[in-house]
């Protein structure tokens, strides 16, 4: 039986904090994937994830709706990620060597992806970040403007303009592979 | 009028941002029970006047976490998120191979990987193991003839290179080669970024 | 009378040891040298790490390099020569980075050195980022000149980056994307050409936290 955010927000408000543990199990995949994608390491991600986590249930009696936990909730780990920039970042690098480059080059194929998604990550970290957030939100969340103002704080038309500009970015960067930021 | 100003963008898309979207918004799993337990950790220590705790987890308190933990944590995040290795790690959990003491806890933790689908053992070598063949030998994958394994390096600029069947040194084509005395083999070189700084 | 006989014989035997142990406690006690070096080639690269030990060069990249050398089985003669040189490199690279530089800095700067980067560049790098570390910049640089690029042009352009700001995440990916072109099929001067033009109008832009 699911309960909604609503009621379990009210639990935790009325003494059974154990019960946080399902929002938190509710959250925790979606929300860590859009602090990867805003911090571009994991390890950062994770601890902004837990970070936000952890302030959302100690101010939860201001949660204004309880209904809407999800995106106040969000909107905790969205400053937290602009404020974060890696505190402690885990510098991991991976190598892939091959006694022969053409067996490493066939392992590597189904990383066409691979490349691909590093040149993402790489175009998504060269974008300054409010239009990061705001590309992430609306193309990665899949949320509406109305939403996306109420957790990021900014009015409507600026994240229409924040979309915009990210799109052109990404479209240029990946495409012509263009780094030069124009504004 | 704002699904207009939406459309306008995208048909100028030509597809591009559809394909980023469409890979960014490939599901992440994270390793619930780390997570869940250090949040619920933090959650239940808070004094609140709500009712005391009841269990006790053992986890690591806050974010400090021993490399162990970390290594064990990183790995499940890592084989979790989908597609961001460059290959399967197999499931059972990776020995951390054997490093000398002198490498600080909380190094940062590279990975090491080289294909050798008709090696007998491959083993890494470098300045942070005494250029020990016998120090750091690298595990096999069930299939593929990828050799890997994850070692503390501490930051700082490193040489090393690999060793194949107990005596052929190979140097990691995927990485800046060192130049220099080599004794006749190269080496390869690695920066490891200090993960406090920023 | 027995009992002043043991006892001098006790003190005595005891001066012999001290005099004996001595030296060995004063030199460079590395077990790791003494089981994988010669007797000869290990006292002579011991007396040399104990030589520059006092001027605040740091030991184990020596004995890194003599485990090295040991590994690959070159010769006593070689060893030495190896560990000699880089010795230099490091003491060259404390002079021109400052001595109040970290082993690592010290470290990426002799191979800064040893790829052939002058001393003055060093101390340019110095100047270019008065707080943190010129780690990861320095050993950047010298692969950078590994690969290729020409030494100037490699240190002018890291130089922007850290004056400008630029971590060391950053230096680490510029470098990747250097390597990456080079691999492509670009000439060495021409990549880090290519990706010094788009990271200026960055390290240009003033910086967010």
């Amino acid at each position: 039986m699911e309960l909604s955010d609503a009621a379990l927000v009210d639990i935790v408000l009325r003494g059974e904090s154990e019960a946080y543990a399902r929002l938190v199990a509710r959250y925790r995949d979606r929300y860590a994937r859009f602090a990867l994608h805003m911090l571009g390491n994991r390890e950062d991600a994770e601890e902004a994830l837990q970070d936000a986590f952890v302030r959302a249930y100690r101010s939860l009696h201001r949660c204004g709706d309880p209904a809407r936990f999800g995106s106040w909730l969000l909107a905790i780990l969205a400053n937290r990620c602009r404020t974060a920039g890696g505190k402690r970042s885990r510098h991991e690098r991976r190598f892939v060597s091959a006694e022969d480059r053409h067996y490493a080059i066939a392992l590597d194929h189904p990383a066409n992806a691979s490349e691909w998604r590093e040149e993402i990550a790489r175009a998504l970290a060269r974008l300054d970040v409010d239009q990061r957030e705001a590309f992430l939100l609306k193309h990665v969340e899949e949320m509406e403007y109305e939403q996306m103002s109420m957790v990021t704080g900014a009015g409507v038309s600026a994240l229409k303009m924040r979309v915009k500009r990210a799109c052109e970015r990404m479209r240029r960067m990946l495409t012509e592979g263009e780094d030069a930021p124009t504004r | 009028m704002r699904q207009h100003d939406d459309l306008d963008s995208m048909e100028q898309d030509d597809g591009v941002i559809e394909r980023v979207a469409e890979e960014l918004r490939r599901p992440l799993r994270v390793n619930a029970a780390l997570f869940d337990a250090r949040v619920m950790d933090e959650v239940l220590r808070t004094p609140s006047g709500l009712r005391a705790r009841i269990a006790s987890l053992v986890q690591p308190r806050t974010f400090r976490v021993s490399p162990l933990v970390a290594l064990a944590a990183g790995l499940l995040f890592a084989v979790s998120v989908a597609g961001s290795l460059l290959y399967v790690l197999p499931a059972s959990p990776r020995a951390v191979a054997h490093t000398p003491a002198r490498t600080a806890p909380g190094s940062p933790i590279v990975q090491f990987g080289f294909v050798a689908p008709h090696a007998s053992s491959v083993a890494l070598v470098g300045d942070f193991n005494d250029w020990d063949p016998k120090a750091t030998p690298l595990r096999a994958a069930s299939t593929g003839g990828v050799w890997s394994v994850e070692v503390p390096i501490q930051p700082g600029r490193h040489l090393y290179a690999f060793v194949v069947d107990g005596t052929v040194w190979r140097p990691d084509p995927a990485a800046p080669k060192a130049t220099g005395e080599d004794f006749g083999e190269p080496n390869s070189a690695l920066t490891v970024a200090d993960p406090g700084a920023r | 009378m027995t009992n002043r006989l043991l006892a001098l014989l006790a003190l005595l035997a005891l001066l012999a040891c001290a005099l004996l142990c001595a030296p060995a406690a004063l030199r460079a006690q590395d077990p790791r040298l003494d089981a994988r070096l010669d007797a000869r080639t290990r006292d002579a690269v011991v007396g040399l790490i104990d030589s520059v030990r006092a001027e605040g060069i740091p030991s184990e990249p020596l004995v890194q390099k003599a485990l090295e050398g040991a590994s690959k089985h070159a010769d006593g003669a070689r060893i030495l020569a190896a560990v000699h040189k880089l010795a230099g490199e490091l003491g060259d690279a404390r002079a021109a980075l400052g001595a109040s530089s970290t082993d690592a800095e010290i470290i990426a700067g002799a191979s800064a050195l040893h790829a052939g980067i002058p001393p003055a560049a060093l101390a340019r790098m110095r100047a270019s980022r008065a707080h943190g570390s010129l780690t990861v910049a320095l050993a950047v640089l010298s692969d950078l000149v590994a690969r290729g690029v020409p030494g100037d042009t490699a240190t002018t352009v890291i130089s922007a980056l850290t004056n400008a700001g630029a971590p060391d995440a950053e230096l680490l990916q510029f470098q990747q994307g250097v390597e990456r072109d080079i691999a492509k099929g670009a000439t060495p001067a021409a990549a880090l050409g290519v990706r010094a033009q788009s990271a200026f109008p960055r390290a240009a832009a003033p910086r967010t936290p």
